[in-house]
Formats: C-alpha cells, structure tokens, sequence
C-alpha cells in the first residue's frame, strides 16, 4: 500500500525549487482541463436546452412547406429568416385527423423596428423583431405554462381578441429590450409581401409574458389574421403545430403518411428534430473533442518533461537518498507523487477557470454558431468537474509511471557519480 | 569485526576491455576504528568503499558487514543492510536546497518511517557545531557547514559505521581539518565506526589506520603513527 502522505510535504518542496517551470506545467493542466470541461459542459447543457425548448414549443409534431426541416425547425426553436409558407387550408385539411388531441396555426413574419425602440433611437440602427402571427386559444392549449408578467406597469395582461388589428402581447425579453409595459405604444414596419417597402404600423401592448426561457421571451403576438393581412399574405402560414392524442414512433409515422401525400408540405417530429440537431452539434463536438484530446496530451507530456528534468537534475539526490536507505518504492511514490499533485492543482485550477470562464465560452460558442436554442447551453454540474478531476489525477498516475520507474531504477552509486559532474 | 572482506573484486566492462577496478582486496575493519583509504586517482579507493559501504556489490569475493554476508545481495536487499547501519557523506553534499538545515538532517528518517525527535536533532546539531543553523536554508551556509549539515545527516540514524568519500574535496583546508576532528570526536565519543577515502595525506593520517592502493590492490597498509612517521621522514 502507497503511503503518499508520508511524502506530500517533501513533494511540494520539491516542485517549488523550480516555480516557475512548475507554475506553467500546472498551467498547461489546467488549460487542457478547462476545455474537457467547457466541452463537458456544452454537451451536457446543448441536450438539456434542446429538450427544455423543445419541451416549451409544447407540440411534438410540425407540418410546415417542404424545405429543409431543420431549418425550419430551428427557426421555430430560436427565430431566423429564410420562411416558406403553407397554403393556409392545410390547417383545414389536417385539423380533422382523429389522431390529432390539438393543433394550432402559427405564422412567423420578421418586422423591423426601424425607430421604434428607445435603444433604437440611440443608437440609430436598425433591428429586427420576431412577429408570430397566432390563434390565441389553441396556442394556450399548447402552451398553458405561458403567464402574464404582473407587477406596477404589467397589471390587467390579457390576450388580443380574435381579429383585433392594434393589440400585440410582447414576450418578456422583447418587453425588457423595446422598455415597453402594459398601455403602451409598440411600432414596427411591416414589409408585405410584393412590395420593397416597409409599412409602419401602430400598436396597442395588452400584455406582457412572464419568462419562459425560450424564444417565445423574444417575440411578439399578434392575432394570425392580422399579421397574415400585415404581411400581405392573406393565404398562408408558416406552421401548424399538433399535440398528437397518442405520440410514439408508429402513431408519428402513421400520421406522417397520412399528410405526406399532401405535396406542398412536410411532416416533421419533434423528438426527430431534437436528435437531428444533437448529431449535427455532435459532430462539431466531436472535433472539439479531439482539440481537447490533443491539449491533454500535450498537457501531459508536458509534466512528463517536466518531472523527467526534474529527476536528471536530482540525480545525485536520488542517489543520496537511496544511499540513505530510501527503497525503490519510496523513490517511485515520491516522484509519482510530484506528477500527481501538478495535474490535481492543474485540474483544481483548469475547473475554477471553466467556471468562470462559463459566460464567455457560451458567449462565444452562439456567437458562432446558431444552436437552435435559447438559454444556457454550457451546463458545468459537479458531476463534469468531478469526472475531469478524476480524469486528471488518473493521466498523473499514468504520466508519473514513467519518470517514477526511471528515478526508482537508478543506482545509488551510478547516481551519485552522475549527480556529483 | 564489523567489516570483513576476503578476496573483493569489482571487474567492469567498458566495451570489449575488462576493467579490473578492485583486483583481490582483503580488508578488516574493527567497531570504533577510523579507517582512511588513501591512492591516486583511479587506484580503487571509491570502488572499494562502496562495496565496504554496500552501495554496491563486489563481483568475486565475501564480505561481512554488521554480521551480515553481503556479496550476491540484489540491490533491493543491499538497502535493506543500509537502512540504520550505515551513513553517507560525499564529497558534493547533496542537501536539498528547499529544505531547513532540520528537515536536511531529518530526511533520512522519512524513509526509515521514524518520527523525527526534534530533541535528537537538536543533539545532532549540536555534536556538529550546528546548533544555531537549523532554521537556515543550505544556500546560507559555507562549505564546511553544508558538509557538518551532511554529517548530521548520516548520524541522525544512529548508524554503527559513516562512510565519507571524499568529505573535504570541496572544503578549503580550514574546513578540511574541522571535519577531520569532527570525525575524531565522533570515534571517540561515540564509537562510531568512520571509513574515509581522501587524496589529501595529511588529513588520512588522522585516521587510526591507513590503507593504500594501487591499480586495484592494496599496497600498504600502517597504523598512523607509523604513516605520519614515514611521511616526515
């Protein structure tokens, strides 16, 4: 049995005669550990913000214009451009489906908030809002977490009444941004369709949303009717998202066949969408994987060249030792020793950095990449930390056997003529 | 006896040459002696101290050390006779830079799984003049007191027998003799069994005898008096 303790002290010792050499082995740990672990944490967070948001869409099932479903799904889960519309009497077609325990039509225009906005004016950009065009009662169905934000300014939210054309609900983010509360005015230029121009339009905000951490927290409502005549497209909407009575894969197929047939749209799954996104980000983490990999590597042979120099300049101390009655044993466990406590301080620091550096990486990872989600997609749990630790202290105990052996098998009178040149 | 040897030889082979190192060497060293190894450069001197010392093992020959055969003893079983029977002081001193003049002194305990007895150590100190060094570091001692911090070393464990190659190589010959008179001291006070290996006549006739070799073979061996004798004549 190791009895590490007995020479912790001479250990740390050891590795402070040679601070800074030691301080950038440990940095160079805790660089690689801070990347295992940010990556751990975006590969746990992505999942649980796929499925949180998927969750929140409240349907399982999406029947849009053929295209790419992705795309279009993604835009749904987090806003984009690039719409293709339905004819609007798929709604009709499909709403009779016996499987069907609730559907809603949605129709998803891109306004612009050209001087409408209190930061707008400032800084004199233009931006753009997210207008979702809906049936107020079968969304609720779908979405019955959805709440109206209360509170001084916020009292008496309500939903537009069918078919009014000057009231919108303002998610709680789009609310935040535009400094908007219940009463007040909301502009937005509509550009419809056929035309080059943006028409601006005057609105009445009825209500406020409470968060719900999706993309719904940037959007805002109106009545279908009205945002399909704003938009000039009188015909059409962008999805109809269904709750099925019985959802599994073989009721998701049988459905999907049904309305198949239909050419002008596509029938897409939720639970397919989510696995899609997650093998498409999964490839990239992947790669990110192997980055990491070769930063541990690195990070390794790192405190291998590092312990090994240390062993070749205590050569004669080594011998010293041994002479002094120091066994094999002892010599092995104090250099192992030494490597294992470079890549502990190394993984402890790696993880205090990720920690902190939790923001920025997740700050940079969307600035990239459109994810598809909302919310916090680096998710850093004790459990991430703790397999990187352990990770870590398992590549010492591997990259100290090699500079242990070499210092344990020197000979005392070999090392002490070495040590003493 | 505490060391006994009949017969040592210590063959190297550098290429296709068989270098004799020691050629048929035998020695006897009593409890309480003081023994000085004198010989030119490449006589043997260090090659049969570490064999006396069992730092390593001869290639043909018997040795007893503390009653012990050691010849044929891997190098695992060689430490075991090592551990608390013998002390080490070489001619670079080897004390850990990062550690107190104490924790130097103190290292050898670590391996022999002793608890340090702050008290011992402080004796230890003060036998080698030392009292008043332990909180410093090696880096603010001079050569001579780097060396008694060696020596210290060697006798925290309460070894029968300190073996020194070499202790004055480094040392100005002020320091050179106080270590010589250390050793004096220390035979005569605590029966300490002390081997040197040195190139310097005059400190090895301090000793109470004196070998001699030459290509791997003793060529003289006298009792001081008789060596300080001849080397004034």
């Amino acid at each position: 049995m190791f009895q590490f303790t007995r020479f912790i002290g001479l250990a740390i010792k050891n590795l402070r005669r040679r601070m800074i050499r030691t301080a950038l082995t440990i940095s160079g740990v805790a660089l690689a550990v801070a990347v295992a672990v940010s990556l751990g944490g975006f590969m746990l967070g992505y999942k649980g913000a796929i499925d949180k948001s998927i969750e929140m869409l409240g349907f399982q099932v999406m029947i849009m214009a053929k295209g790419c479903p992705y795309e279009a799904a993604t835009m749904m889960l987090k806003g984009g451009t690039g719409l293709i519309y339905l004819p609007s009497d798929t709604y009709d077609k499909v709403k009779s489906d016996p499987d069907i325990e609730s559907i809603t039509p949605i129709f998803v225009g891109i306004a612009q908030k050209e001087g409408s906005g209190i930061r707008d004016e400032a800084s004199q950009e233009k931006s753009f809002t997210i207008i979702s065009g809906i049936d107020a009662p079968s969304f609720m169905t779908m979405k019955p977490w959805m709440k109206f934000k209360g509170g001084p300014g916020f009292e008496g939210g309500r939903w537009f009444s069918a078919g009014s054309k000057d009231e919108v609900v303002i998610g709680f983010e789009a609310a935040e941004y535009e400094q908007r509360k219940v009463g007040d005015i909301f502009y937005a230029s509509i550009t419809p369709a056929g035309s080059m121009t943006p028409v601006r339009h005057e609105f009445k905000v009825v209500g406020i949303l409470e968060r719900t951490g999706t993309q719904d927290d940037g959007t805002v409502f109106m009545p279908i009717d009205t945002a399909r005549e704003y938009f000039n497209r009188p015909n059409q909407l962008t999805i109809l998202g269904i709750k099925l009575k019985e959802f599994n894969q073989f009721k998701m197929h049988e459905f999907e066949s049904r309305w198949l047939k239909l050419p002008e749209v596509q029938v897409v799954g939720l639970q397919q969408v989510k696995n899609t996104l997650v093998a498409l980000v999964a490839t990239a983490q992947t790669m990110i994987a192997a980055v990491a990999a070769i930063a541990v590597i690195v990070a390794l042979i790192g405190v291998i060249n590092t312990i090994l120099m240390s062993v070749y300049e205590r050569t004669g101390e080594i011998g010293i030792m041994k002479a002094l009655g120091a066994r094999r044993r002892d010599i092995f466990e104090l250099i192992w020793l030494e490597t294992l406590v470079i890549c502990l301080l190394g993984a402890l620091l790696g993880c205090l950095l990720a920690m902190l550096g939790t923001g920025a990486v997740e700050k940079a990872i969307k600035s990239l990449a459109n994810l598809g989600v909302n919310g916090s997609i680096v998710n850093i749990t004790p459990g991430v930390l703790g397999y990187a630790v352990l990770g870590a202290v398992i590549l010492g105990f591997l990259g100290g056997l090699y500079p242990a052996w070499r210092a344990a098998s020197m000979r005392p009178v070999d090392a002490i003529r070495e040590g003493a040149v | 006896m505490i060391i006994e040897g009949h017969g040592l030889k210590r063959y190297y082979q550098r290429g296709v040459e068989t270098v004799k190192a020691l050629d048929g060497v035998d020695i006897a060293i009593k409890q309480g002696e003081m023994v000085s190894i004198l010989g030119p450069s490449g006589s043997g001197k260090t090659t049969l101290i570490n064999l006396l010392s069992c730092l390593d093992a001869p290639t043909e020959g018997t040795l007893f050390v503390a009653g012990k055969s050691v010849a044929g003893l891997s190098e695992d079983q060689l430490v075991e006779v090592r551990r608390g029977t013998l002390g080490f002081v070489f001619q670079q001193f080897h004390l850990l830079p990062t550690l107190t003049v104490t924790e130097n002194v103190e290292l050898p305990l670590l391996f022999l799984m002793r608890k340090p007895n702050p008290a011992r150590t402080g004796e230890v100190l003060a036998m080698v003049g030392l009292g008043d060094r332990a909180g410093h570091r090696p880096n603010e001692l001079s050569g001579g007191q780097m060396q008694r911090v060696a020596i210290a070393r060697a006798l925290i464990m309460d070894s029968k027998i300190l073996v020194a190659d070499e202790p004055t190589g480094n040392l100005d010959r002020a320091s050179g003799e106080a270590i010589f008179q250390l050793f004096r001291k220390l035979v005569k006070e605590k029966g300490l069994t002390i081997i040197i290996t040195t190139h310097n006549t005059t400190f090895g006739y301090e000793a109470d005898r004196v070998i001699t070799l030459e290509d791997g073979k003793i060529i003289k061996e006298e009792n001081s008096w008789c060596a300080r004798r001849d080397s004034n004549s």
